[in-house]
């Protein structure tokens, strides 16, 4: 098999019934760079993972040099020469350069002491390896974060690495940053370390990769050399999937009042000049990558953060920011992403979910009764089509369309005007997203003004009238329902040269 | 990327500088501000009167001292990691009647060296099942020490079945009186078990990834590092220093009785917390323990040299109280002023 030095192959691995990878072969190059691309949740970080060891496959393996590494097993990959770049969250922030770099394969000397004075020179001699000085007594969390991912690559230096896996190493570095970083992969590719490079930037991945991989539905779709390859090609392989000729039913929107108007939102970092607005009757979907501040607006729309700048008016009224209590009093209703954690309290029973958002308000009087909320809950129950044996049981005993209606469900009873969805169908199986979408349609029919964030560009071509598109904080631009499909969409997605948050 | 620092400075210079005002500083290594708390404590109390800061004092004052600061050292890991062991006071009080039944002339009457080995053994055993459980068993420290606790009381109530110990043998009293070139075995203990714990954190792989552990266990895991047994480790220490401190201070008692070892965990988790370590692991030092735990020392023989009588002891738990809310709450404050520096840069 050519120069390749490493082989993965038929990489397996699902989570409760969901195939986050179906087996995924690909061979490594000594000293190539190779970008690996795809859609939000098309199996790159499970890849990774199960590469790096920090994950165990359920079939399939890896091999150096034709031999097969220990899966799941960390250290056996890292003594193989395999390193994984982690985000920033798996630094150790407390403490300095030398002991981030060896903690676990310490330097000794004497009878098991530390040798301190050794590591200290090794990570000098790593840090100018890279052509870097950093202080290396500083604790990390005094460092930038350039810094930090220096400290990152010393230490996947100091492994004799051969194969290199950095994720999204520059979503937070600036452009100079960048520059300088993509200088010590050359030098890196020079010395004969491959690199597994994951980013959504294109121009990045044609800058610098020598071979690009797309996964996609966690399958493998296509490896070529980069020259093979155009920027539309790269886009067509992500997003795959012949478009959805579904139709989706003329709707009368468009004509309504504007109910949400959001005017110049701005939080310094996060996301920048938001201006948009969603008329009664209207479903609005807000595409765009993981990080492009989607539900960071939203949750400034809330009142759960307050933005430095910009208004948000609800039915022709302004809403102080910041306040999460009138945004709903004014009638907004936010059905968060985790809705395991933020949008039910599960060991509740579906009653009490479904009451959540009424609780206490006068309409139910200061005593609670059991025939009025019985009431309240019985006509939500059925219409929403929640499957459940009955009002009693807890909510965690339900399937994740099921909990999603009810983290819908939670908000009607206290007639909102308008709804915020933010990722509605994620863990939601075909049968129930299909509920879930005509639960949506319905209340859009009844005048609902909606907004529904989602990754998942098919659900916001089936749902959407309008289509706003965020790319690193920004709105990149709107679609309408006739002109918008995921290629568009896509392509004002993806990041740009230059522009940076 | 221009972060080439000129070299001509040193780091240790740098690093003072980017930690902002000398205040904040203080909150950052807390070990000074005990100290300086301590030694104004002594020169204002020795100033007023000059009894207090003489040899025979200071030494009773360490002695006092010497069982907070050898648990003091074990603990420290434990919250180091991100944990916490509240059993400790618990099994300072079964130890001091096992130890006691066994070697006693009227109990079992063994050799005490014997004796000793099982009190020791049963320390480390006991603390070996807090980290099994909470290692293994995945259930948070807090509930599990919470739980060995209240089963050890209930332990050592059925041991002593209403028969105080008063006849610990002269071999034992020796571990509470004895003398080695005219130092108490509990000090020269404490000053061994301080010095191997520093070395312990400070010279060892062990130590670096208990750190490592504490500051990030997510991280730690996706670096291979073995977190579970490192945890059942920092346990099993705690267990076993608990042991070592009831055998250099329990004969000094008059009697074995059920009080022994009542409230001892508030005052060992307090030396740890005051003494700068974070209560959300991965930050603090034995030193500031030790300080923490000398400080916490001289508060009754200040009150009782201030002489406010009988109420000095209601007043000891008071002002215990106040130094872990205080230490808490500087915790909070550093962090918040360090998250707010790390969104700035």
């Amino acid at each position: 098999m050519n120069n390749s030095f490493l082989q993965v192959t038929n990489l397996t691995k699902s989570y409760g019934g969901v195939h986050a990878l179906s087996g995924v072969s690909l061979d490594i190059k000594a000293g190539e760079i190779h970008s690996l691309m795809g859609e939000n949740g098309a199996g790159k970080s499970t890849f990774i993972k199960c590469l790096a060891g920090a994950v165990r496959p359920d079939a399939g393996g890896v091999a150096v040099d034709g031999s097969t590494i220990s899966p799941g097993d960390i250290r056996a990959a890292e003594a193989a020469g395999i390193v994984a770049m982690h985000q920033e969250s798996t630094a150790f922030a407390h403490l300095n350069a030398v002991d981030n770099i060896f903690v676990g394969r310490e330097m000794k000397r004497g009878p098991g002491l530390l040798d301190r004075r050794g590591m200290e020179r090794e990570t000098l001699a790593l840090l100018d390896r890279l052509g870097e000085s950093i202080d290396i007594k500083r604790p990390l969390q005094e460092l930038s974060l350039a810094q930090r991912q220096m400290v990152g690559m010393a230490r996947a230096l100091s492994h004799s690495s051969r194969l290199l896996i950095m994720d999204e190493p520059t979503a937070s570095l600036s452009a100079r940053e960048t520059k300088s970083l993509f200088r010590v992969m050359r030098q890196l590719q020079g010395e004969g370390v491959a690199i597994l490079y994951i980013s959504h930037r294109l121009e990045e991945v044609f800058e610098l990769s020598d071979r690009v991989t797309v996964l996609r539905d966690g399958r493998h779709v296509e490896t070529r050399p980069i020259g093979d390859v155009t920027r539309d090609e790269l886009i067509r392989l992500m997003v795959g999937r012949e478009l959805l000729a579904e139709s989706r039913a003329a709707g009368s929107a468009g004509e309504g009042a504007v109910m949400l108007d959001v005017h110049g939102l701005t939080q310094p970092g996060v996301f920048h000049n938001i201006s948009f607005n969603v008329r009664a009757g209207e479903v609005v979907g807000l595409a765009g990558l993981v990080g492009a501040g989607r539900s960071e607006v939203a949750a400034s729309i809330f009142g759960v953060d307050k933005p430095e700048s910009g208004t948000v008016t609800v039915g022709g009224k302004p809403l102080p920011p910041g306040s999460v209590k009138t945004a709903i009093e004014s009638g907004i209703a936010l059905v968060p992403e985790d809705r395991q954690h933020q949008g039910l309290v599960l060991p509740l029973t579906v009653g009490s979910n479904l009451l959540l958002s009424v609780l206490g308000s006068p309409s139910l009087g200061p005593l609670r009764s059991a025939r009025k909320e019985g009431g309240i809950v019985g006509d939500l129950m059925k219409d929403l089509t929640v499957k459940a044996a009955s009002s009693n049981i807890a909510a965690n005993t339900l399937s994740g369309g099921n909990q999603q209606k009810l983290a819908i469900g939670k908000w009607l009873a206290m007639s909102p005007r308008v709804l915020i969805l933010d990722e509605p169908t994620r863990g939601v199986d075909v049968g129930a997203k299909a509920e879930v979408y005509r639960v949506i349609r319905r209340l859009a029919a009844e005048g609902m003004a909606t907004l529904i964030i989602s990754s998942d560009l098919p659900e916001i071509l089936t749902l959407s009238d309008r289509i706003l598109v965020m790319r690193e904080g920004a709105l990149a631009g709107e679609l309408s329902r006739a002109e918008a499909d995921e290629e568009k969409i896509l392509a004002l997605a993806l990041p740009r040269e230059g522009a940076s948050v | 990327m221009t972060i080439h620092t000129p070299p001509a400075i040193p780091s240790q210079l740098q690093s003072n500088a980017a930690a902002g005002g000398g205040f904040f500083r203080l909150l950052k290594q807390r070990e000074y501000g005990v100290l300086a708390l301590l030694a104004l404590t002594l020169i204002v109390v020795g100033l007023i009167n000059p009894a207090f800061v003489a040899g025979g004092n200071l030494k009773d004052i360490l002695v006092a001292a010497a069982p907070a600061i050898i648990v003091g050292c074990g603990l420290t890991f434990v919250v180091l990691m991100g944990e916490i062991d509240i059993s400790m006071g618990a099994l300072m009080g079964v130890l001091a009647t096992v130890m006691g039944q066994l070697t006693s002339p009227s109990h079992a009457h063994l050799p005490v060296g014997e004796g000793i080995l099982i009190t020791l053994a049963l320390g480390s055993l006991v603390g070996l099942i807090n980290g099994l459980l909470v290692a293994y068993g995945r259930m948070p420290s807090i509930i599990v020490t919470l739980g060995m606790m209240t089963v050890l009381q209930g332990v050592n109530l059925i041991l002593i079945n209403g028969q105080w110990i008063t006849d610990m043998p002269a071999g034992l009293r020796w571990f509470g009186t004895g003398r080695f070139l005219a130092v108490p075995i509990s000090i020269w203990t404490t000053i061994l078990v301080v010095a191997a714990s520093i070395i312990l954190a400070r010279e060892t792989p062990l130590g670096h990834r208990i750190y490592a552990s504490g500051s990030n266990p997510e991280a730690a895991r996706l670096t291979g590092l073995p977190v579970r047994p490192i945890k059942l480790f920092v346990f099993t220490l705690t267990g076993l220093l608990t042991a070592v401190a009831t055998v250099v201070s329990v004969p000094l008692l008059a009697v074995i009785e059920p009080g022994v070892g009542k409230g001892f965990e508030l005052l060992a988790v307090t030396c740890v917390v005051v003494g700068g370590t974070s209560i959300s692991g991965g930050q603090g030092n034995i030193i500031g323990t030790v300080l923490a735990a000398l400080l916490l020392s001289v508060v009754r023989p200040t009150l009782v040299f201030l002489k406010l009588g009988p109420s000095a002891s209601y007043w000891e738990r008071a002002i215990q109280g106040a130094f872990i809310l205080a230490a808490v709450l500087l915790d909070q404050v550093a962090r918040a002023r360090s998250r707010r520096g790390k969104a700035g840069a």
